[in-house]
């Protein structure tokens, strides 16, 4: 079924664009291409795989090989046992050539379907996959912003087979005549539907052509249903942050969509519940910040009871009607009451005496805003906005006690067990943020204040729902402010940057089985043909929900290659996966986004060097990267570390070049080049290393990480370090000490901060031009970095000393003889060490 | 839109960011450069892929300049530096090049006549409620408690209702708010609510109105006078 159709069944590009012209092969892999290949392209474009579109990859393979005047044979012994020979410079004329291609090619799937893989050619046997260190895996941004991709406005073709229905795509057979299409999953015949009637090979619909691998269906079903938000502010605040968190949030009801939903509820010893209306009239509902209520008490509470007949534990059908609520009223209704609401707003007046801190109620507020929403909108997107500047104290969710004398949990504290609250608050709000996920709703914390506020504790109320986390020092900063600000932006369209209520799901082919993945998400238990037994991340399913999506919003997804060692490379030469993401978009309407892609199956034994050249670093680094956090926030940190080491060290056994046990003969090729390095900053980043980090501010890191896109989690990873000088355009330099030099500005991104560096002899005569960098990048980055302006000598050096690689240290100054750079105050290992001893471990016969 | 980059909030933030106006974060059009994600491998590995006859290392890895690092720059290129330390506003609103005051008259009148339509369809006490914001607005910027930029930013959104430019006008209100969210979180969603209701009236009551109430402004500023 899988096998080359007869010529004639298909269509085929006519004229080829350019841009296009990788989507138009890749799509066609098992048609006999009508158009000669070499016509298409550039010189050796044609021959690598995942363009090949002649048969099997072994063929494809072939002519590549012969140009770079070196059988595939000879190649790989050049591997092993030569490095400087001929062999080599053909092999790198050979790689470098290929590597161009491939980083075209994994940009344009990126930009076209959010999609990057760790290998762009898979191997063929699940004994082949594991030899290979990392996993086949992606990461996937399931809403990408793509200007140049109109909606369609009718809903998408499903496989009629109960247990498959993957969704029509362009790598499907299909049968003009018989009107008859063939599941590139299942490989069930469908036939179309009526509406398809008119289908020929001149007049496709928009799924089946190739440049729409991504496509995206308005599905309108059941009534448009408003956006949400619902404000839980805390008000045990000083007077200066409560001011401009009242000017804040009068300020976003400027930017909510008018006909949105809003509602307000107010805490600190006690929980208010506002009734909002445009009598002028303030009412509100308080409850005591102790007591924990049901949901269904809430609600009874807060009169939002059905008649009883209805009522099925508090969640009528999503169809109904949702009952009016005169706790959420539309902005435009209530603005000018709210404003004045808010602008009324004090501090909590309980009296807080020496010592003690304020009591706030927060896991109560927050278990009430849970309530609220489900017992009104489930099933509607709905955005639950915590601002908070201090750590709960009193009541279920509580993090610390409100004596003074105890400080808040530390790191050492949950090492020794120390933490007394930890583990009820967490499993308290984990309960809520399950809840919060099941009716689709997300919850945001804005939490501002100089000590801890219990993220730890409470981040698996954002991390679960797709919500977003914000930490500043106040909320009175730019940081806040217009972090806050930005969560209301919008897109070329004038569209908020947000989604909601998300499902996304994975169909493979039968090859392949999908592990896990990692994200703000939560498992849907879905099962299925699909789902592989050995989990990676939250595993066990095919589907995942992501209550809050945005356009950058990535998860990092696992697979299993299930075919066995020996079986011959599966039929058709290629293996699929499709993600349909089913979400609510900003303007309320109901959509699917379906994205299907394939890459060519490669013998592993015969083809290792493709597949080495089809390897994604900068996605892998990010996909292993993430693996190491989910593990760590179950594991030990040097456990950890340790994973990740022994996965480098294998990496570097299998594609290194190398003599046995001669460590200066490693090469590494130009695919791998990078690797090693993003892993010596990962173990130095904050993601894996907690020293000098609070539990929140672990908890805050982690949270960003892993959730952003392929580039922004990079930069977490290994900070971006660029010089600006008079020798020159502004340019990637080393993030190493020997970077840092008198005569030069240096901009580093670490996401989370701004640096920028003025060298010792530079800040007499500085030159703009970063500036306008360093503008965009703020001006761009959700959330705010923190910006740093410092220069040779100044205090807050620090933080590019801490991210340099510490080449020059104190120890070895003496030995780089003439001072250049900067060196180190530290005893951290050096990238040149970590790489030295790598290679021996890597050469090793003993490993 | 006015564009301008003032400093964060050193006090109460640490390393807080520069702030940047809603003119500047909405501005489109602005081709996006490159971004700064370029990274150099280091140098033990970058020999791997283009091994150079002869072991010499190669050149442009440190990308170290040639020259002598603590000599002065080559003459005539340096500019004046740019502090960046507290990032300066660098204002390019044509509106803020005039000194002028906008006139309150001009911009009361022009808020009133909006009203007076607004208050054959909508609810009174709506009306009552965006008419007391009028007033604190007024009050306001007579007592000099208004900024200039304020001032003319609202005489321009003023200009723009009456030109029934209602998205214009809009934007503007959302510019000054993120922007000056202090000086006009009082009387702004009045503004706000006034544009809301006057968008949705039809072109005749907004003509019979307006009508009205320029002979009415004649009559205000004779009085006045």
């Amino acid at each position: 079924m899988s096998g080359p159709l007869p010529k004639g069944t298909y269509k085929l590009p006519l004229q080829v664009d350019e841009d296009f012209y990788f989507i138009l092969l890749s799509y066609r892999v098992c048609v006999q291409p009508v158009v000669e290949a070499p016509s298409l392209t550039r010189g050796l474009l044609t021959c690598i795989p995942p363009a090949s579109c002649t048969g099997s990859p072994e063929s494809a393979l072939r002519p590549c090989i012969e140009v770079s005047g070196v059988s595939a044979a000879t190649a790989r012994e050049g591997r092993e046992r030569d490095c400087s020979g001929t062999g080599t410079s053909a092999l790198s004329l050979f790689s470098e050539a290929v590597m161009a291609t491939y980083q075209e090619f994994i940009q344009q799937n990126e930009d076209r379907d959010g999609v990057r893989f760790s290998w762009n050619l898979w191997p063929s046997s699940r004994l082949e996959a594991t030899r290979l260190v990392v996993p086949v895996s992606c990461l996937f941004t399931p809403l990408k912003e793509r200007p140049d991709l109109p909606p369609v406005q009718y809903e998408p073709v499903q496989c009629s087979r109960a247990n498959c229905k993957a969704v029509l795509n362009p790598l499907c057979q299909v049968d003009f005549r018989a009107k008859i299409w063939a599941c590139n999953f299942c490989f069930q015949r469908n036939p179309f539907p009526p509406s398809y009637a008119g289908i020929s090979d001149v007049n496709q619909p928009a799924e089946l052509m190739p440049q729409f691998s991504t496509i995206e269906y308005i599905v309108q079903r059941g009534p448009q249903a408003p956006l949400i938000f619902l404000y839980v502010v805390d008000t045990c605040l000083e007077e200066e942050d409560l001011q401009a968190l009242r000017e804040s949030l009068q300020m976003s009801l400027s930017l909510l969509p008018p006909d949105a939903l809003v509602g307000l509820i107010t805490f600190g010893r006690m929980v208010q519940v506002h009734e909002l209306s445009c009598e002028g009239i303030a009412k509100s509902y308080v409850f005591r910040g102790t007591k924990e209520f049901t949901a269904k008490q809430i609600q009874e509470m807060l009169g939002l009871m059905r008649p009883v007949n209805q009522a099925v534990q508090g969640r009528p059908p999503a169809t109904e009607a949702p009952i009016s609520c005169r706790f959420l009223q539309p902005v435009h209704k209530v603005d000018m009451n709210l404003t004045d609401l808010l602008g009324e707003l004090q501090r909590d007046p309980w009296p807080v005496p020496q010592g003690k801190r304020p009591l706030r109620s927060t896991g109560i507020a927050l278990s009430i805003a849970v309530g609220l929403l489900e017992g009104t909108y489930p099933n509607t997107g709905a955005r639950v906005m915590l601002f908070t500047g201090g750590p709960p104290t009193q009541g279920p969710g509580m993090v610390v006690g409100d004596e003074l004398k105890i400080p808040i949990r530390s790191w050492h504290d949950i090492s020794k067990d120390n933490a007394r609250h930890l583990k009820k608050a967490t499993k308290y709000y984990e309960a809520l943020a399950n809840r919060s996920a099941v009716n689709g709703h997300c919850i945001d914390i804005y939490a501002c204040a100089l000590d801890q506020t219990g993220l730890l504790e409470m981040k698996c109320c954002s991390n679960l729902t797709g919500g977003h986390i914000v930490m500043g020092d106040s909320f009175n900063t730019s940081l806040f402010k217009q972090t806050f600000q930005r969560v209301f932006s919008k897109d070329y369209n004038g569209e908020f940057r947000m989604a909601f209520g998300g499902t996304m799901e994975v169909k493979t082919s039968r090859e392949l089985k999908v592990s896990g993945a990692i994200g703000p998400c939560v498992s849907l238990n879905a099962k299925g043909p699909c789902v592989s037994e050995s989990e990676m991340g939250i595993g066990g399913t095919s589907q995942w929900k992501v209550c809050g999506l945005s356009p950058s919003t990535t998860l990092a997804m696992y697979f299993e290659v299930v075919n066995q060692h020996n079986a011959p490379i599966p039929q058709g030469g290629r293996g699929a996966i499709q993600f349909i993401t089913h979400y609510q978009h900003s303007n309320t309407q109901r959509r699917i986004r379906v994205t299907t892609v394939a890459r060519n199956w490669a013998d592993a034994q015969s083809q290792i060097q493709h597949i080495e050249t089809s390897f994604d670093q900068e996605a892998s680094a990010v996909l292993m990267a993430r693996l190491g956090v989910f593990r760590a926030e179950s594991e030990e940190g040097p456990d950890v570390l340790r994973w990740l080491d022994r996965q480098l060290i294998r990496l570097c056994q299998k594609f290194g070049q190398f003599n046995k046990d001669d460590p200066s003969s490693f090469r590494l090729s130009e695919s791998l080049s990078l690797y090693p390095q993003f892993m010596f900053h990962l173990r130095r980043s904050p993601f894996l290393q907690v020293f000098n980090n609070s539990p929140d501010e672990s908890s805050y890191y982690r949270h960003h990480f892993v959730r952003q896109d392929l580039t922004q989690s990079l930069i977490m990873i290994q900070p971006i370090l660029y010089s600006y000088s008079f020798y020159g355009p502004p340019e990637p330099v080393l993030l190493d000490s020997s970077s840092i030099l008198p005569d030069r500005i240096l901009l580093m991104d670490t996401f989370f901060q701004l640096v920028i560096f003025h060298g010792e002899t530079i800040a007499q005569w500085r030159k703009a031009g970063y500036q306008d960098m360093a503008e965009e990048i703020l001006q761009t980055r959700h959330p705010m970095p923190r910006y740093i302006d410092t220069e040779h000598g100044g205090s807050q050096a620090r933080f590019l000393l801490s991210k340099v690689n510490p080449s020059q240290t104190h120890n070895n100054l003496y030995s780089w003889g003439q001072e250049t750079g900067a060196p180190i105050l530290t005893d951290d290992v050096s990238l040149q060490v970590f790489m030295d001893h790598l290679k021996k471990l890597a050469v090793s016969s003993a490993t | 839109m006015e564009s301008y980059v003032k400093p964060g909030n050193q006090e109460r933030g640490w390393n807080d960011p520069p702030q940047f106006s809603y003119g500047l974060q909405t501005a489109q059009g602005a081709p996006k450069r490159n971004l700064l994600n370029k990274r150099v491998p280091p140098p033990q590995l970058q020999g791997a892929q283009s091994p150079v006859p002869g072991g010499a290392p190669p050149s442009t890895v440190h990308s170290t300049p040639p020259l002598n690092p603590l000599a002065p720059p080559p003459c005539g290129v340096a500019t004046p530096p740019r502090p960046c330390a507290a990032p300066t506003e660098h204002a390019d609103s044509p509106s803020d090049q005039s000194e002028c005051e906008p006139s309150v008259d001009e911009v009361i009148v022009i808020l009133d006549w909006a009203l007076t339509a607004c208050r054959q369809t909508v609810k009174k006490q709506v009306c009552d409620d965006v008419e007391r914001r009028l007033k604190t607005f007024e009050e306001m910027w007579r007592g000099g408690k208004l900024s200039l930029p304020v001032k003319k930013r609202m005489n321009v959104l003023a200009e723009e209702m009456k030109k029934r430019n209602w998205e214009r006008a809009d934007e503007i209100h959302r510019a000054l708010i993120v922007d000056y969210v202090n000086e006009v979180s009082q009387w702004m969603v009045g503004i706000k609510r006034l544009i809301a209701e006057a968008r949705n009236l039809g072109a005749d009551q907004l003509g019979q109105t307006q009508n009205q109430n320029q002979t009415l402004a004649h009559g205000d500023g004779a009085a006045l006078e």
